[in-house]
């Protein structure tokens, strides 16, 4: 199978950059893991023509030569699913986007940097109402929203949404993502 | 002129509670005082274990003899406090073989009965033990609601003509030379100060007793002892686990309800921490790494919280530890030890002999006053155990959940209105609040957390606190507070939610911020 661009992640950010990319004329597919609080914008991007593949999830990707080469999701395994760029948009610590363990955090569909407090005791202000350093933790990206592997640039994999680290929101890192995505075309 | 009491208790835990009981069944005009909510100190932050008396039964005789007496007592007069759990003392290959026979033998001559089973059958009762067990011990260990327990005993002093004036601090005591003649308190809520004289004052605060001593003029040195503590998600195990070695740090698994909680870690700290005690990730280390050599499974259950309490020890050495200080019950007689009359001091001891310790004081206080009325405690059911009921879980529908947790006293719950359920991991329902706002002294959330284990379950109170803080203030009559009570909650909650705060932890407490948030 084959798209322009595959976004990982149906919440706000996902569905958001499938459905502007989809309106510019690009074949897109979101792969979303589950139900939404919000089924509306994951409607429109199917009827703007795009694929969303509900319910499944993609459980890691090839990369080769600083560039992601396909993704694998858990119910099409032996289909591989490429496309000339990929966005991750999967959110945070409650959506799995990042896995947390006594000892560190790390990114689970392609091993992205995460910038993160190593002092797992730093991770909470112990003021509720308080900022959570949490909260800004995230895979680290470039001005245009690309990721890094080991320090390493992936020219095409772009990152939007929560997962992203720093305080960059929501509207800014999805117009980044897809201002890079169309300037790449 | 005559005072309006015989005597005043200061201290709203378990020994303070089971004193006003044991006091005003024996027909005292007992008044109790208390500056923050009942349960507030150790009474409220422990394993919530029923001990059999095996824990000691090796290291400290007298106190596993009086363990296995009250545990006995206790499962008659406080049923519906007590799951009859068992327990297992379980012996892992890198312990002591010979640890297991001096176990058993112990308990039997403390009079515990300690039976040794082979490790097939120890998985068989108890299928979440870890499988590398080498050998067992089954002992008469259970699980104790210490909230339903001090709750009972606070209705049933009350039932009994006892006042107990909840959030009101002691300010200094009121004495005729070196004779206490009463104190002087203040109500933390209005700020409104008062004098209330009595001819007896009976020092059951715990580790806060040095200070109230203090305050009569008389010396106690005690070693706070902080032990902390974890809940986990949900019930994995339904015996109380025990390691067959001698007592150490994070050795007891106890189940309680819908949750399991291993404990504890001891470290001496400071007076000044003991208002404001805070878990370590050196302590939930230590805690997680020794609750999954007893149970496995732990590694991969979701830790709901951390909490940790102050064990009221009285010195005895400077055992760093705090583990080998006595655990037995003092009893001061302030009269003959330091020359101040009409003040006495009950301490140390541990939630299960709570009857015998109120008991003591008790016997005390009236030898004091020249009253010859023998102790009832040991046979009067407490409120809500008066008859046997079937046992019931919390997963059962909500009357029967409120059955589980008040006993017979669930006839003053008003069902045909109010049915509504409110916390759907414990099944509270508006009913319970509205019963336990009129009759069991509810004035925040807290208090009503510790009455009906709302919000105590696997979500935490992160989907109903909205609606049970302003069920409660609407019970309250005071409607405007709904915010104040949802901030006091979620702001607790965080404090137990913080030391644990990875993996799915921290899954939640995003979700919870993404909820309540400002």
């Amino acid at each position: 199978m084959r798209f322009d661009v595959v976004i990982i992640g149906g919440g706000p950010a996902g569905t958001g950059i499938g459905l502007e990319l989809q309106r510019s004329g690009l074949d897109c597919l979101v792969v979303s893991e589950g139900l939404g609080l919000e089924e509306s914008p994951r409607r429109e991007f199917v009827e703007a023509g795009g694929t969303l593949l509900q319910g499944d999830t993609v459980l890691g990707g090839t990369i080769s030569e600083g560039k992601v080469t396909g993704v694998a999701t858990r119910n099409l395994k032996g289909t591989p699913i490429e496309a000339s760029c990929y966005v991750l948009a999967t959110g945070r610590f409650f959506s799995k986007g990042l896995i947390s363990t006594m000892d560190g955090i790390f990114e689970p569909v392609f091993g992205c940097d995460v910038l993160y407090d190593r002092d797992s005791t730093n991770w909470t202000n112990p003021d509720f109402y308080a900022p959570q350093p949490f909260e800004d933790f995230g895979v680290v990206t470039d001005d245009q929203g690309r990721v890094s592997i080991g320090g390493r640039t992936i020219s095409n994999l772009f990152a939007a949404g929560e997962v992203l680290a720093g305080k960059i929101g929501m509207q800014t890192g999805i117009e980044r993502v897809v201002n890079a995505v169309l300037g790449r075309k | 002129m005559m005072n309006e009491y015989d005597v005043i208790i200061i201290g709203g835990g378990i020994t303070g509670v089971g004193t006003a009981r044991d006091c005003a069944l024996r027909g005292l005009r007992t008044v109790l005082v208390e500056r923050f909510d009942l349960t507030n100190g150790a009474t409220g932050r422990n394993h919530g274990l029923l001990h059999s008396g095996a824990r000691y039964a090796v290291t400290d005789r007298d106190s596993a003899s009086e363990c296995i007496k009250e545990n006995r007592i206790l499962k008659r007069i406080a049923s519906n406090c007590v799951e009859r759990t068992d327990g297992l003392f379980i012996t892992l290959p890198e312990d002591d073989p010979a640890y297991q026979d001096k176990l058993v033998e112990a308990c039997r001559a403390a009079g515990i009965k300690a039976e040794s089973i082979d490790p097939a059958e120890a998985l068989r009762l108890e299928p979440s033990v870890n499988p590398r067990l080498v050998g067992a011990v089954r002992v008469p260990d259970a699980s104790v609601d210490p909230f339903r327990l001090s709750s009972a005993n606070a209705l049933d002093a009350a039932a009994h003509g006892a006042r107990i004036l909840t959030y009101h601090s002691v300010t200094s005591f009121i004495k005729d030379g070196s004779r206490v003649v009463g104190v002087r308190v203040k109500d933390t809520r209005t700020g409104e100060e008062k004098e209330i004289l009595a001819a007896m004052t009976v020092n059951a605060a715990g580790i806060w007793g040095q200070g109230i001593a203090a305050m009569a003029g008389a010396r106690i040195r005690m070693l706070p002892s902080k032990g902390s503590l974890l809940v986990f998600g949900h019930r994995v195990n339904r015996m109380v686990v025990n390691r067959c070695r001698k007592p150490a740090n994070a050795d007891i698994l106890v189940p309680g309800d819908v949750v399991c909680i291993i404990g504890t870690t001891s470290d001496k700290v400071p007076f000044e921490e003991c208002d404001d005690i805070r878990v370590t990730r050196q302590e939930v280390t230590a805690l997680l790494d020794e609750g999954c050599s007893l149970v496995p499974a732990l590694a991969n259950t979701r830790i709901l919280r951390a909490y940790a309490g102050v064990r009221p020890l009285v010195a005895s050495d400077d055992d760093p530890t705090g583990r080998r200080t006595s655990r037995g019950i003092v009893l001061l007689d302030h009269e003959s030890r330091d020359g101040i009359s009409g003040f006495v001091t009950i301490t140390g001891g541990k939630l299960t002999n709570y009857r015998l310790m109120a008991q003591m004081a008790t016997d005390l206080v009236c030898r004091k006053l020249n009253v010859d009325k023998p102790c009832l405690t040991a046979g009067l059911p407490l409120p809500g155990s008066e008859r046997r009921l079937n046992p019931s879980r919390a997963d059962a529908v909500a009357f029967k959940a409120a059955e589980g947790r008040h006993g017979t006293m669930v006839k003053d719950m008003d069902f045909s209105h109010k049915s509504e359920v409110l916390c759907e991991c414990e099944h509270v329902t508006k009913a319970e609040i509205a019963y336990a706002v009129k009759y069991l002294d509810v004035h925040n959330m807290v208090d009503l957390r510790r009455r009906t284990r709302i919000g105590m379950g696997t979500c935490q109170g992160t989907f109903c606190i909205r609606k049970v803080a302003e069920a409660l203030a609407e019970e309250l009559g005071c409607p405007q507070k709904a915010e104040e009570f949802l901030d006091q909650y979620v702001r607790e909650r965080w404090k137990g939610m913080a030391p644990v705060c990875w993996g799915d932890s921290l899954r939640e407490a995003e979700y919870m911020r993404k909820l309540y948030r400002k």
